[in-house]
């Protein structure tokens, strides 16, 4: 019925995913098997179930969407694309920690991005707009500097993972 | 009080490396005390780190009552948090959504955009059918609202609702086409909405007719590559439908292949036009020749490309996505597809081999089934893997690298078990297929089965997958294929028995077995049926023999024990009979130490839990001991063997020739008219119970003790004696002596023709029974189904003629040589079954339909397709739009009554609101006062956060698994330190600019 899953699914289903993603070397394209938590009931094969898996690596993350076998896989790649450019805007030359830290632009990226599993803008310029605007005048924003992020560090990864496929389930 | 913000919580967990758990535990802990403060300010900064947990699993349903207040907070940050939370954790069900939905109203009506903002896009997360009711007057009008921004997301917000609650279209739908109409609407206004038709679209496309001529213009005109993609694939649903459509797309379509820069732009309007059909417009006055021209060429290049996997990806997809409609455009890609079978990628491979397996035909089917054999011969199996598992390497990840796109090095990797048994089961798929209308030589293929065995994966231990059921059935899916042929393809029983000799015999197991012995038992258990039921074709009886009594046997499952035991007597049977041939001394010694052997073999599983295999080596044992009486009192001169051995045992195993029989031929067997099921047997059977109890004691005359000893003493040899009759007098003759000692109840020559009198009128009515006499009444019953069937002999049927012309198997295998054997023709027995209708099989292909159906029911391992996986398990991520399908849009006198429905809805509220705020005061009033009490009262006290387990491993693992790569990457960055751009080189796909951003 509805497309929220609860804590413990999400986790079993990022930890599949995650499996998945990562045994697969660079030169591999960019779409993955479904993983046996989404694996189709044999029985039905409606078009809303989520049928394809999208994913880029950058870096030390990845983003991954899971999506219905109405979108277009090649599209999906440049919304990625998209998506992380504008977290470049947001965050000067972004990386792993600025998204940790600032995770709640994270979302707000992806909502300008996407309303209830529908893609409302792939414009970079109003998207960087809509979230400038609900954050106030922050202008351009590391969240850690240099320096501090000396004492930092360890164990990280997860958190990274965790709003990408994030990402996915809200996009539906 | 000092409390951790947001970056203190993530870097203490940083500093707890190792107790991540106990540190989290212990800040959940203060969040709960934290987000019951009055200051605004630390209840969201609570929610915030709450939030930032839920991301590693742990729960925060709890505290769904604070997100509401968080949510009604003043500040916009503070709010935000507020929505963000209920974004992630409120679901339909959750209780306080109640409350939720007269801060949802006010909000919606904010003269702040990015407040507005907030519950346009948190409720397609939380939406209730009566939520959607009430919220829907305050939704509607910001539909015309001035900011492009908010009425993009208005769109797609209603879209939600009317998932949910389709009446919200009645009064919508007007409103959303008016906005996809106005050509003087915000840009990004008309994509969000053609986003929002093209969904609405694919689930009831005739209502979208009329909008053709508008989602042409904008196809044509739109300069969003987003929006055209959307509008071609909304336009390969609607042409099926509007035929005249085909012709208007052909040109603007094709001029986009040709003209765009954008790959995706270009493959979705090659998969559109194939997919809408436009390739079967011919009569439309289409040049079809031309356009699939330019379409598969464009595909096919996608696929040669080199260095981009993704084309090749998608390119598959689509060919897999017309191999049904149109198989011989996809079949002429052969090469090419073919190649990818062997491509390093497992998703491309995959689709490599769903395309296979749909564009088999007899021509390929060999070249493609070695390919693929090869493939599992020459990659080493999966091993058990930690992950890579170097957790130490850790410190080395740069969080703060740039995000680019990665660049690892390509390994090759081993076959996934789960790719395996793909493997295994798309070959068991297409090879039987249409009764094995492709196979041409089936030597080849019981070759081909054999080496399979060896290729089976191990035992998966993945619980999680549920295809538990699947896996299990390989290896019996391989035995009944191995069963089926063998029964089926007589001229191959020879070959087919010698290969199943060389499954069963000991000495040689060990090259046919994969190394981990998984799937053993059910091969071999086919195996030994094969060895027994055409001993004839065994090449060394006595090795096989040798081989199934082997102590390993013991070990097997009891099904295979019991083929086994029931195999080991006719091999025997059959070893006795060409013994005796040449009867000589050493013959009998040979026989007389093998009888000793089996029998000791018996002897120890006579007592086996199972009672199936005991019941089958009970019987067989005291058989062959008679047998190594009549042996061992044979005399050394005697001409031949005892007749026991070389008559009576054979006898008990020949007969005619099993046949495939179709599984429903039973349910055709005509049913008697006279046939009455609700008389009791024998009217006497209390009596005959009961008496029965007294039978030790009292002895012979007694009338109902001889009808009780009858019935259950002496069936056994009357029923062996009317499977042979010409041999029967001779048994009795012979063995007259030993039936004493064997059943104890001597029969006279009167009582045996009485019953046989008994017998012959209790089997008058039973279908199954069919006597050896010459005429009996079952005799009609088969004259009859062989009237109603036509002529019932199948093996005279030649069913697939596969005469193929030698020129025509060159052409499309060039890579292989042409076959120099002579071929064989093989007759393929279809089963046997009394419908007229489906026996009707001519020589023709089509024709073998039919039987084909039957076979996968014969096979009793059902094919992967139809065991439905764990089929109660739905699919969660998965949006339910079933409500929409029974909703018409063109009615639009409904409106009118929706629009009363709604206005008297909204009096109502008004009124309601006052009410409930008021109660709503109070309750927050209460609940502060409780909790202000409650937490007096629970100072000190545990309060543990409920934590979703798994915890410990996740937060570890994906850190170690970047980090080799990372290394490599690092040691780049550190060089360029902050002045790597995002244009970085690459591959062309990977890096390019995404093909909308540019408006």
């Amino acid at each position: 019925m509805q497309a929220a899953i609860d804590t413990a699914t999400q986790q079993t289903l990022l930890r599949q995913i995650f499996d998945l993603v990562s045994a697969r070397p660079s030169s591999a394209c960019n779409f993955l098997p479904l993983p046996p938590l989404l694996a189709p009931a044999a029985t039905s094969s409606s078009p809303d179930a989520p049928t394809q898996i999208t994913y880029r690596h950058y870096a030390t993350l990845y983003f991954i969407l899971i999506s219905t076998s109405t979108e277009s896989p090649l599209a999906l790649l440049d919304f990625i694309q998209v998506f992380v450019e504008a977290l470049d805007r947001l965050f000067e030359n972004v990386c792993e920690l600025d998204l940790i830290f600032g995770f709640e632009t994270l979302h707000a990226v992806l909502g300008e991005m996407v309303v209830g599993g529908v893609v409302i803008e792939t414009g970079l310029e109003k998207i960087v707009a809509g979230v400038k605007e609900s954050e106030g005048v922050k202008g351009k924003r590391k969240a850690v500097n240099a320096s501090s992020s000396a004492s930092l560090g360890k164990s990280s990864g997860f958190a990274g993972l965790g709003w990408a496929t994030g990402t996915g389930s809200s996009w539906r | 009080m000092f409390e951790k913000s947001l970056v203190d919580l993530i870097r203490g967990m940083r500093g707890h490396k190792g107790r991540e758990a106990e540190y989290i535990q212990s800040a959940i802990k203060e969040c709960r005390t934290e987000i019951r403060s009055q200051d605004m300010d630390v209840k969201a900064t609570a929610l915030l780190k709450l939030i930032y947990l839920e991301m590693f699993g742990y729960d925060m349903t709890w505290a769904a009552f604070n997100i509401l207040e968080v949510m009604s907070a003043a500040k916009h940050m503070q709010k935000r948090v507020g929505y963000l939370a209920a974004v992630q954790t409120f679901r339909p069900d959750t209780e306080v959504l109640m409350l939720a939905e007269n801060l949802l109203k006010k909000d919606l009506t904010s003269p702040s955009i990015p407040t507005l903002s907030l519950p346009l896009i948190t409720l397609p997360h939380l939406v209730t059918s009566s939520l959607a009711l009430s919220i829907l007057p305050d939704l509607l009008p910001r539909l015309t609202h001035s900011q492009p921004a908010v009425r993009k997301k208005t769109i797609t917000t209603l879209y939600r609702l009317a998932l949910v609650y389709p009446e919200t279209l009645i009064v919508a739908w007007p409103k959303i086409k008016d906005r996809l109409l106005d050509e003087n609407e915000d840009s990004s206004v008309t994509a969000a909405t053609v986003n929002v038709v093209c969904e609405l679209g694919w689930r009831r496309p005739r209502d979208f007719l009329p909008l053709a001529p508008r989602l042409f213009e904008l196809l044509i005109e739109g300069g969003n590559n987003w929006m055209a993609i959307k509008i071609i694939k909304l336009f390969a649903v609607l042409t099926p439908l509007e035929p005249r459509l085909v012709k208007k797309l052909v040109r603007p379509l094709t001029n986009l292949i040709q003209s765009t820069t954008a790959m995706s732009l270009l493959y979705e309007c090659v998969s559109g036009i194939i997919q809408g059909g436009i390739l079967d417009g011919a009569d439309a006055g289409v040049n079809v020749e031309e356009v699939a021209d330019l379409c598969i060429s464009k595909l096919r290049g996608m696929i040669l490309l080199e260095g981009d996997p993704n084309l090749k990806y998608v390119a598959l997809l689509a060919f897999n996505k017309i191999v049904t409609t149109h198989p011989a455009l996809v079949a002429m890609q052969q090469d090419v597809i073919l190649r990818c079978l062997d491509d390093p990628d497992v998703s491309i491979r995959l689709q490599a081999l769903e395309l296979a397996t749909g564009m088999v035909s007899s021509d390929n089917l060999q070249s493609v089934v070695d390919r693929l054999m090869k493939q599992l011969a020459n990659a080493p199996p999966e091993k058990s893997t930690f992950l890579n598992g170097s957790v130490e390497d850790q410190d080395n990840t740069d969080l703060e690298q740039k995000l680019v796109p990665d660049k690892r090095g390509s390994e090759a990797s081993p076959l996934p078990n789960e790719y395996r048994h793909e493997i295994i089961s798309k070959i068991l798929d297409m090879c039987p297929a249409d009764t094995y209308a492709n196979i041409t030589d089936f030597e080849w293929y019981i070759e081909t089965l054999v080496k399979l065995i060896r290729q089976l994966p191990g035992k998966t231990n993945d619980t999680l997958t549920g295809r538990h059921d699947r896996t299990l059935n390989l290896p019996a899916r391989i035995g009944s294929q191995l069963l089926d042929v063998t029964v089926r393809v007589k001229e191959l029983r020879p070959e087919a028995v010698r290969a199943a000799e060389r499954l069963a015999t000991m000495s040689s197991r060990g090259m046919y077995f994969a190394s981990h012995g998984y799937g053993q038992a059910e091969i071999l258990e086919v195996a030994a049926w094969l060895c027994g039921e055409y001993a004839v074709h065994l090449s060394s009886p006595y090795e096989v023999i040798n081989s199934l009594v082997h102590d390993q046997t013991k070990d097997f499952a009891s099904s295979t024990i019991g083929t086994i035991v029931q195999a080991i007597p006719k091999v025997f049977a059959s070893i006795t009979k060409s013994a005796n041939q040449e009867w000589n001394a050493s013959r009998k010694g040979t026989l007389e130490l093998m009888l000793g052997r089996i029998t000791s073999f018996l002897d120890t599983l006579s007592a086996h839990p199972n009672l199936e295999v005991q019941e089958r080596s009970v019987e067989f044992l005291e058989l062959l001991k008679l047998g190594s009486e009549a042996l061992s009192a044979a005399t050394i001169d005697a001409p031949e063997a005892p007749l026991l051995l070389i008559h009576a045992l054979p006898a008990l195993f020949e007969g005619s020739d099993l046949n495939p029989v179709s599984s429903a031929a039973q349910k055709k067997v005509p049913i008697p008219e006279d046939l009455d099921l609700d008389t009791p047997l024998n009217p006497n059977l209390d009596t005959i119970l009961r008496s029965s109890q007294l039978i030790d004691e009292e002895e012979g005359d007694d009338e109902q003790t001889t009808a009780f000893n009858k019935f259950y003493f002496e069936r056994e040899i009357t029923a062996l004696a009317s499977i042979r009759p010409t041999t029967r007098s001779q048994y009795v003759e012979a063995d007259n002596d030993e039936a004493v000692s064997y059943q104890g109840i001597p029969d006279s020559p009167q009582t045996q023709a009485r019953k046989k009198a008994e017998r012959a009128a209790r089997n008058r009515d039973d279908p199954f029974y069919i006597p050896g006499g010459a005429h009996t009444p079952s005799d009609e019953i088969a004259s009859v189904i062989g009237k109603q069937a036509g002529d019932l002999d199948v093996d005279s049927i030649p069913i697939v003629d596969l005469n193929i012309d030698p020129s025509q198997l060159q052409h499309g295998q060039s890579t292989e040589k042409p076959k120099k054997k002579p071929k064989r023709k093989f007759m393929i027995a279809a089963d046997e079954t009394l419908d007229p209708t489906s026996d009707q099989l001519s020589s023709s292909f089509s024709d073998t339909r039919a039987p084909r159906s039957l076979t996968r029911n014969l096979s009793n391992t059902a094919p992967s397709s139809s065991v439905p996986a764990t089929g109660n398990r739905r699919n969660f991520l998965s949006v339910d739009s079933s409500n929409l399908g029974a909703f018409s849009l063109s009615d639009q006198e409904q409106s009118g009554t929706l629009q009363l429905d709604i206005d008297r809805r909204l009096a109502e509220e008004a009124e309601m609101a006052a009410a409930l705020k008021e109660v709503e005061r109070k309750r927050l009033e209460l609940a502060r006062q409780e909790e202000e009490a409650r937490t007096h009262v629970a100072e000190g006290v545990d309060e543990e956060g409920i934590v979703v387990k798994r915890k410990k491993k996740k937060s570890k693992k994906p850190a170690g698994d970047e980090t080799t790569e990372q290394s490599l990457v690092d040691t780049l960055k550190k060089k360029k330190k902050k002045k790597v751009k995002k244009s970085e080189g690459g591959d062309p796909v990977q890096d390019s600019q995404p093909d909308f951003t540019e408006q």
